[in-house]
């Protein structure tokens, strides 16, 4: 084999999991086989970030998905209804079946006040109603992002709207896809699955296997310096950044493989320590996320 | 031979055994990928080794009883430190990183899940007994981790 072209079975697998899966939906939809699924997409307390991020797929594109793999019901950024006609298609839902994709955390503080996603018959609709009377309902709920996974960035202290994740307000299963923002692939996947086969095999977090099941460290193209002891001491040296205080080692989802913007580049690549924005607890648990004065070498 | 030493020489050959069998795996696993994981494991199985060996140190203590050495640098490079002592051990300005659970003083300094010496908002140098048992309850970590010594006073 040359050695130029080698590429590992298992990074070639994984890389295209996500798309694999796609195309598969897709086709049994064309033949027929396969029916599309409502999706709704709500974004409750953040950055909208995740959408964002959405728009950026490229294995499929955004445009791809919501046309010929779902029936896209409701998002608020990318559908051209507004106003009460917008909560309409949004309240109606409930009499068909649909998914449920949340980004953002859930406000709790004085019951939900403090995030109103639209008025519904002259009212304030808050996002804790919202997502719980959609989330009960739903065949299926996928948290994405930070915010919606587990309070994230939201709920970072003070915490002053007393945010929460999706899960902390339902009693049901939530499928979580942590980061800051979820990779395209990790929903557009996560939902091929779904479509597919039904729900995918989680970890104990409810996190999918197929993308969270190593460590950024276990997969890592600097771990030969990790375990030689050859350490970055300031940004811009491209060696292991543990000293630097990188948080590949607790942060488990597939970076390294699949990269970020069209599969190209990502943080540890860019010689930028891993902040854990894949991690339950971030980002107050993943902080400090740049240490200069640390530990001795060896 | 007492018994307690027969479970660690046990416990020894069971370590040589892995790192036995992981090494005649790195000869025959193709990928990179995988032998990093495989020296990983035989790092692992060295520092088990390590603690056991510090477990047999202990033991010769115990029977000499606690006298006037029973404080630091007891046993070659065993360090017995009191909470005060061990805040010093940060892992800043050069210094190691120490953590103490449940009375034993753990070296945190190349820890992966200990980068820049912190983890998961905790830092080093302090008694993490309480944090520890409310995350990893149950799990085989402190059989991978380095002891240095005691925590004493």
């Amino acid at each position: 084999m040359n050695k130029d072209t080698a590429v590992c079975p298992e990074y070639a697998a994984r890389l295209s999991s996500a798309g694999d899966l796609i195309r598969k939906a897709s086709n049994e939809i064309q033949r027929k086989n396969l029916e599309k699924k409502n999706l709704v997409w709500l974004e409750l307390t953040g950055c909208s970030g995740n959408i964002i991020s959405m728009l950026n797929g490229a294995n499929p594109d955004l445009k791809y998905l919501i046309t010929q793999m779902v029936n896209m019901k409701y998002s608020n950024s990318l559908m051209a209804a507004e106003g009460e006609a917008a909560m309409e298609q949004l309240m109606n839902i409930g009499m068909e079946d649909y998914i449920l994709a949340v980004e953002g955390a859930v406000s709790t503080k004085e019951n939900g006040i403090y995030n109103i996603i639209g008025r519904w018959k002259g009212e304030p609709l808050t996002a804790l109603k919202a997502v719980k009377l959609l989330g009960e309902k739903a065949a299926h709920v996928i948290a994405l992002g930070a915010c919606a996974t587990h309070g994230g960035v939201s709920a970072a202290m003070p915490n002053p709207a007393d945010c929460v994740g999706v899960q902390a307000v339902l009693d049901k299963k939530v499928i979580k896809l942590p980061g800051c923002p979820c990779h395209p692939d990790w929903f557009t996947g996560t939902l091929a699955h779904i479509l597919l086969y039904g729900e995918p095999e989680l970890d104990q977090k409810d996190r999918p296997l197929l993308f969270y099941s190593t460590l950024i460290h276990d997969r890592c193209p600097r771990r030969a310096f990790f375990d030689k002891g050859i350490f970055a001491t300031k940004l811009g040296e491209n060696t292991c950044m543990f000293k630097l205080g990188c948080r590949g080692p607790v942060t488990r989802v597939d970076c390294p493989i699949r990269k970020w913007n069209d599969y190209v580049n990502w943080p540890i690549q860019d010689d930028t320590p891993c902040i854990g924005c894949a991690q339950f607890g971030f980002p107050d648990r993943m902080e400090p996320f740049i240490s200069y004065n640390t530990t001795r070498e060896g | 031979m007492l018994k307690s030493e027969r479970s660690i020489c046990q416990k020894m050959k069971h370590a040589i055994d892995d790192a036995e069998k992981r090494i005649q795996l790195l000869y025959t696993s193709p990928c990179i990928y995988s032998r990093y994981i495989l020296l990983h494991d035989i790092r692992s199985c060295m520092q088990e080794l390590r603690l056991l060996c510090n477990a047999f140190a202990d033991q010769d203590m115990q029977a000499m009883g606690p006298g006037e050495n029973d404080r630091t640098f007891i046993q070659g490079n065993r360090i017995d430190l009191t909470e005060e002592e061990l805040s010093k051990y940060t892992g800043k300005g050069g210094k190691p990183a120490y953590v103490a659970i449940n009375g034993t003083i753990y070296d945190v300094t190349g820890n992966a899940a200990w980068a820049a010496a912190s983890h998961f908002g905790l830092t080093a140098g302090k008694d993490l007994s309480k944090e520890f048992a409310s995350c990893h309850a149950g799990q085989q970590i402190l059989n991978k981790l380095t002891a240095v010594g005691k925590l004493i006073g």
